[in-house]
């Protein structure tokens, strides 16, 4: 009994041992993978309005992802790459891959409650924000950190961010993201978290936009696979023309 | 009151370079007036077309896109516009209806990457653009689109994507649901509407546009004309009780924003600039006219002695201020209206500030004054006003002078 408290307490001490920084390196390479695979369905409503799209996403390191839609079939084909700062899509209506760039890169993702600098800012929050711990809560029912980060530079979507960061799987359970005046913009939930592979991942994440009340969007992974060979085409302009 | 004007007119003629001053001034004021108010009126009246021919006389739309006009939510449209179009015209007083879809693209030439440029497409029948806009006229070259993948650029978007005619540009907007939605568009013409933000348009066929947006058989408004944009507010009253139309939301084009407030802002700049002239003319009858009654004021005592009234005594400066100022007026008038009409068939280059105006108010980078007997008549009753506000201090004045320290008065 005596070994089981002194494992607890020194399993706290080592919880508040650990600093901001550590937690966000920690959270980093927690949603970075060396190759992940995976099959989802996001299902945007607004108002009394749902429409779901089927996609298929390939990730590797922090900075490389690749996305397929599937479904329905006027989006099918579309193809989306990701590399550290760029950002391509190919269009099978006009069959041509595009670069995009500027101000498209703040527009909605699919009409989601995602844009797609939300895509690309996903995994550098060490380097992009300076963090504090507030306080500890639950969030449903687990142990969390609740954590206030301010950018270091203005020009990222979301100037201010309050996480809280499962202590036990070191992913952000809850995230409310702020613009610079301090309005809150949206709620970012990540759920139904599973062990999968010997990696702990949430399989279900749900953005809801906070000044236009009713967006939501809801994804789901039915399949994620983390011990994948992807081909390095994946991750080139060529696979998105192919 | 006939020895009243007889000694007006009389004290008009015993200091002629005065009262010639006093008559040039009005009449620079009523002439100032006259262009002033002429241009106003132009700009007014160009206003009023050109909103009146690119937003429809009468907007037919789902409520939820009137309540969120600004965004353009493609979401919220008219799926069976068909429908909404046969039950718009069968309305007495419409001339026409016409399907119209706007939204914001980006686009990009083929070798470019998309995302910085932008520009606002419309997408309408081609009668709509050649009845209603007079795109044909506006082209600065090639046609207009007969077919879907072609396009009209305005000037502006096409000078950013450095693209002529014969050009291909990429078009990247939404769907109705929000999934990227590019389309390949070749130019076939440039158009140049006068302002370098409404040159930022981009404009192809209903069915190009219903394929972009995905939304095949519908639009996001129907913009319905009448003879007259004066006749909107009955005709969309009208439209309103129709139970075809019940569901939407129909307003006349001066019920929705910008064009609720251009028109009261227009009158409202058109007042205080007439007031300013006034003002500033008016000034000038004072001086002149406080000047003749210090000169006079020995005079006056004598006529005030001899029995002329503190009432009399008014009307006779009055008389003189008017009379001064109706031969200002004429003249002021007649050479306003003169450069007026000049600069209405030449036009006022006004450059670049407009083009930087907020964008939804169409005003011209050249504005055309309108001369009409109207603004002329009301010119030269402001002229009337100036001698008015100029005289009434003097004869008021002149009406309190006591005839025995008048008759002291050194000049």
């Amino acid at each position: 009994m005596s070994t089981l408290v002194l494992a607890f307490l020194l399993s706290v001490r080592f919880a508040f041992a650990l600093t901001v920084d550590e937690i966000l390196v920690q959270i980093d390479k927690n949603l970075t993978y060396e190759a992940r695979d995976s099959s989802l369905t996001m299902t945007v409503t607004k108002g009394t309005r749902t429409k779901s799209y089927k996609m298929r996403s390939f990730g590797r390191g922090q900075d490389e992802m690749a996305m397929e839609y599937l479904e329905p079939a006027r989006d099918k084909g579309t193809k989306m790459l990701k590399k550290v700062d760029e950002l391509w899509m190919y269009l099978p209506a006009i069959e041509k891959v595009q670069k995009l760039s500027g101000h498209l890169l703040r527009d909605d993702l699919m009409g989601s409650d995602m844009s797609y600098e939300d895509l690309m800012e996903s995994s550098r929050w060490q380097k992009a924000y300076n963090g504090t711990i507030v306080a500890e809560e639950l969030v449903e029912g687990r142990k969390a950190w609740k954590i206030e980060m301010i950018a270091r530079d203005t020009s990222v979507s979301y100037p201010k961010r309050l996480i809280w960061v499962d202590q036990a799987s070191f992913i952000p359970v809850r995230q409310e993201l702020f613009a610079l005046q301090g309005k809150l913009l949206k709620t970012w939930l990540m759920r139904d978290i599973r062990k999968i592979e010997g990696r702990e991942f949430p399989m279900k994440m749900v953005v809801e936009d906070q000044v236009e009340k009713g967006s939501r969007t809801e994804i789901t992974f039915d399949r994620v696979s983390f011990e994948v060979a992807l081909p390095e085409e994946v991750f080139s302009t060529r696979w998105l023309e192919r | 009151m006939g020895i009243l004007l007889q000694l007006a007119f009389r004290n008009l003629g015993r200091n002629r370079r005065r009262t010639l001053l006093t008559v040039l001034t009005v009449a620079l004021g009523t002439g100032l007036l006259t262009v002033a108010l002429s241009m106003l009126t132009g700009i007014l009246l160009d206003t009023l077309k050109f909103a009146a021919a690119a937003v429809g006389h009468v907007r037919v739309v789902d409520p939820e896109y009137a309540r969120r006009d600004q965004l353009m939510p493609l979401a919220y449209n008219l799926p069976d516009v068909a429908a909404v179009v046969a039950a718009a015209e069968g309305q007495p007083g419409v001339l026409s209806a016409h399907p119209h879809i706007m939204m914001g693209v980006t686009g990009a030439r083929e070798d470019q990457d998309i995302g910085e440029n932008f520009s606002l497409l419309h997408g309408a029948p081609i009668a709509y653009y050649t009845d209603i806009l007079d795109l044909d006229v506006y082209l600065s070259s090639g046609r207009l689109p007969a077919k879907d993948g072609e396009a009209v650029l305005g000037e502006t978007f096409a000078a950013e994507l450095d693209v002529k005619v014969g050009g291909v540009v990429i078009v990247l907007g939404q769907t109705q649901d929000g999934s990227p939605s590019p389309a390949r568009l070749e130019v076939v013409g440039l158009v140049d509407l006068g302002n370098k933000n409404v040159n930022r348009q981009t404009f192809v066929l209903l069915s190009q546009a219903q394929w972009l947006a995905d939304l095949e058989g519908g639009a996001t408004e129907v913009l319905v004309h009448t003879a007259d944009h004066d006749d909107a507010d009955e005709v969309a009253a009208a439209l309103r009780s129709q139970s075809a139309l019940s569901a939407y939301d129909v307003a006349a084009w001066n019920e929705r924003p910008p064009f609720d407030s251009v028109g009261a802002f227009l009158q409202a700049v058109r007042g205080i600039v007439s007031g300013i002239i006034v003002f500033i003319t008016g000034l000038g009858v004072l001086n002149t006219m406080l000047m003749s009654v210090l000169e006079r004021t020995n005079e006056i005592g004598v006529m005030r002695a001899m029995g002329l009234t503190s009432s009399q005594t008014r009307a006779m400066f009055l008389v003189e201020a008017v009379t001064i100022a109706a031969f200002g007026g004429v003249v002021g008038v007649s050479l306003g209206s003169g450069v007026a009409f000049y600069l209405s068939r030449v036009g006022i280059h006004l450059g670049e500030a407009v083009a930087k105006a907020p964008a939804g108010i169409p005003l011209h980078e050249t504005v055309y004054p309108h001369a009409s007997v109207d603004t002329v008549v009301l010119a030269f009753l402001l002229g009337l006003a100036m001698a008015v506000v100029g005289g009434i201090l003097p004869a008021w004045r002149a009406s309190r002078i006591q005839p025995v320290e008048a008759m002291r008065h050194r000049r």
